[in-house]
């Protein structure tokens, strides 16, 4: 029906246009070419009307991030449309810096999108987004780390000047490195200076002054490799499972009445798992297609992984997600939310921001839950369900 | 001659609004940008109560409160008996305002010599010969682009905040002072000559002099540019200021902060703005 319509209008706005030009006749064209306008604009109008009631649309947002690369892959192999072709929806997927992602999801202009434990609860969930981590993708083991020159010691930080993205997983890696080495009580003393990411190699190496650096990879790789007398001094390999990386969807889209909320939870898990399995397996196409997705060269992306614990098996995801550990690793950063005004000025409680875990249990005031962890779809790819 | 107007008045020329009119009309716009505001975040608020995207009334108004009482979150608490006085002078905002203020007017200082450096571009051909062709050719530099430059040249504390406002700002100035200063008409500067002028007279007695009120006007339309270096350098780098807080708060969405901080700047910046406006026409009241 449309595009007769549309090669209708579109062959009467060029007859009409041309012979506009020509004064004689002008009258009666015009008329043709306001109706051809008006058919125009009517099946404009129509067709998104039409295709929404035809699909559902989801769009994910990404950023650049080892764990979140395939995602890209995932979107540009056909595998992502296979899966949503299954469940009779439309997932688009698409990139953006990482802080405007989580503007973007609480601004709910995007249906989910790629964020860590921490961002999920004092971003959306802070912000009273109802989410829900849908996927729980992988864990940083040892893509963050501290790195300082000469030789220095943790104990010996205080005083120094410490380069790295405030309140961001980074200031949780270096505060959890000082608590593991006894050093609680020198954490105010770290003199902590905000960096944006994209300048931090370039100003930490470009100045000898410049002794400590908190920072993820791929910085941390450029930084080792160009400053000869820097190492690392912690990593997060040390807190395993403490920095998630997740697939976080808001719940009122996940609950939609019509049921392709959950339509597009299975295909997104879905297609996920498919993707993850060929990476783990070592496919070529996968890696070299998840390294583009960052320009970064296949070595590299391939380092990257190896600091990264993914859960390559829905197995391990939903026995990960299920455990009592990752209740502990959640309540070691919604403290440190709290502690940090990240939860929002008038947050008065740390419960007041209270998480769901798959078996029911919640961690703070059961009336104020604002981030669910979701094991169903993980579980239903455990179970071939899919 | 009505007093209300009639269309057609609108639309005139030659029209002579009176001043409850011209008055009302110049609010209409603050008006309709507070109530638009005010609608999303009705709007927003009825869907999510606990919407920060764009903060309610109340939730600004804590904002406000916490910026100007509170002592920042890095810093230690006051003590609960503390007094009014010494609670916004150990807030939050007075550090950041102050942190900001000090590179600022560093900056403004470190210009005068750009100023020079206009006049005698213009008046002293040996000097033009020297630096022009040099500045128009620094001026087209995109000074942001020079900031990792910067961060190894100067270091990564105050000073190449400080020089990217003065490498951003500069050069315009220079041009702007050496375009003022070169349509000051020849006859002043060969009449002044005649009357046993020396070269110091006629570049700083003739032509600055008359130039002066041009310059500081100049200055005013770079206030602007000054502060997005300043917010530039300072997002990319700092331990405290204005963009640094506005940085830092939008990693949690902390609009309520954000959005009393940039009209804390807005009116920082007009003030400074008025205050040479008001300076420029004591001083040079035949301008």
């Amino acid at each position: 029906m449309y595009s007769v319509n549309l090669e209708n209008s579109a062959a009467i706005l060029q007859f009409g246009c041309k012979n506009c030009l020509c004064p004689k006749e002008s009258k009666s064209f015009r008329l043709l070419y306001l109706v051809a306008l008006a058919l125009c604009l009517s099946t404009a109008m129509g067709l998104p009307v039409q295709a929404n009631a035809a699909a559902p649309t989801f769009t994910v947002g990404w950023s650049v991030y080892a764990g979140w690369n395939p995602y890209f892959y995932m979107a540009k192999s056909g595998i992502l449309k296979r899966w949503a072709d299954k469940y009779g929806i439309v997932i688009k997927v698409q990139r953006f810096d990482y802080a405007a992602s989580l503007d973007a999801f609480v601004g709910k202009n995007i249906d989910a999108c790629t964020m860590t434990n921490m961002e999920a609860l004092d971003m959306p969930a802070a912000a009273g987004v109802d989410s829900t981590a849908l996927i729980v993708g992988d864990y940083s083991n040892g893509n963050d780390a501290v790195l300082a020159r000469d030789n220095l010691t943790l104990a010996q930080l205080p005083g120094k000047r410490i380069m790295l993205v405030q309140k961001t997983v980074s200031e949780y890696l270096l505060e959890r490195a000082m608590d593991l080495n006894g050093l609680s009580a020198q954490i105010p003393q770290l003199r902590l200076m905000n960096t944006s990411d994209s300048d931090l190699v370039g100003a930490f190496l470009g100045n000898q002054g410049n002794q400590v650096a908190v920072t993820w990879k791929p910085l941390v790789s450029q930084i080792l490799a160009q400053g000869g007398n820097v190492k690392p001094l912690f990593d997060s390999s040390r807190i395993p499972g403490e920095i998630l990386d997740l697939l976080v969807v808001r719940t009122d889209v996940l609950k939609r009445a019509d049921g392709s909320g959950e339509r597009f939870a299975k295909a997104i898990t879905g297609a996920w798992y498919e993707t993850v399995t060929q990476l783990a397996s070592g496919s070529a196409p996968a890696i070299s297609g998840s390294a583009a997705a960052s320009g970064d060269s296949v070595a590299s992306y391939k380092e990257q992984l190896r600091t990264t614990f993914l859960f390559s098996t829905p197995k391990s995801a939903v026995q990960f997600s299920e455990s009592p550990t990752i209740k502990q690793k959640m309540d070691l950063v919604r403290f440190f939310c709290f502690r940090h005004q990240l939860l929002g000025q008038n947050i008065a409680s740390v419960d007041d921001v209270a998480i769901r875990y798959p078996d029911g249990s919640v961690q703070g005031k059961g009336d104020r839950v604002r981030l669910r962890i979701d094991s169903t779809y993980m579980r239903m790819a455990e179970q071939g369900r899919l | 001659m009505s007093a209300i107007p009639v269309v057609g008045h609108i639309a005139d020329i030659q029209g002579r609004p009176r001043m409850l009119w011209t008055q009302s009309l110049s609010w209409v716009l603050f008006l309709i940008g507070i109530f638009a505001y005010t609608q999303f975040s009705i709007v927003r608020h009825k869907e999510n109560p606990e919407d920060r995207v764009i903060p309610s009334g109340a939730q600004l108004w804590q904002g406000i409160k916490a910026s100007v009482l509170e002592p920042a979150e890095e810093d230690d608490a006051l003590d609960p008996g503390a007094s009014t006085y010494q609670r916004v002078t150990h807030s939050m905002l007075w550090k950041d305002t102050v942190s900001s203020s000090r590179r600022f007017f560093i900056a403004i200082a470190l210009l005068i010599p750009a100023i020079l450096i206009g006049l005698h571009m213009a008046v002293f051909p040996y000097a033009e010969a020297f630096f022009l062709r040099f500045v128009l050719f620094f001026d087209k530099i995109v000074a942001l682009s020079l900031l990792p430059v910067l961060f190894i040249v100067f270091g990564i504390d105050e000073l190449s905040k400080i020089m990217l406002m003065v490498i951003g700002v500069g050069p315009t100035l220079m041009l702007d002072t050496y375009n003022i200063a070169k349509s000051v008409p020849r006859e002043q500067v060969v009449k002044a000559f005649t009357l046993k002028s020396t070269n110091f007279d006629v570049a700083y007695r003739v032509i600055l002099k008359q130039i002066m009120p041009q310059v500081i006007n100049s200055v005013r339309l770079n206030l602007k540019p000054l502060a997005l270096f300043l917010f530039a350098g300072e997002m990319i780098a700092s331990t405290d200021g204005l963009a640094y807080r506005i940085a830092i708060m939008r990693r949690h969405m902390g609009m309520d902060i954000i959005i009393p901080y940039l009209l804390w700047v807005a009116v920082l910046l007009f003030g400074m703005d008025a205050l040479l406006r008001v300076a420029n026409r004591r001083l040079h009241p035949w301008f």
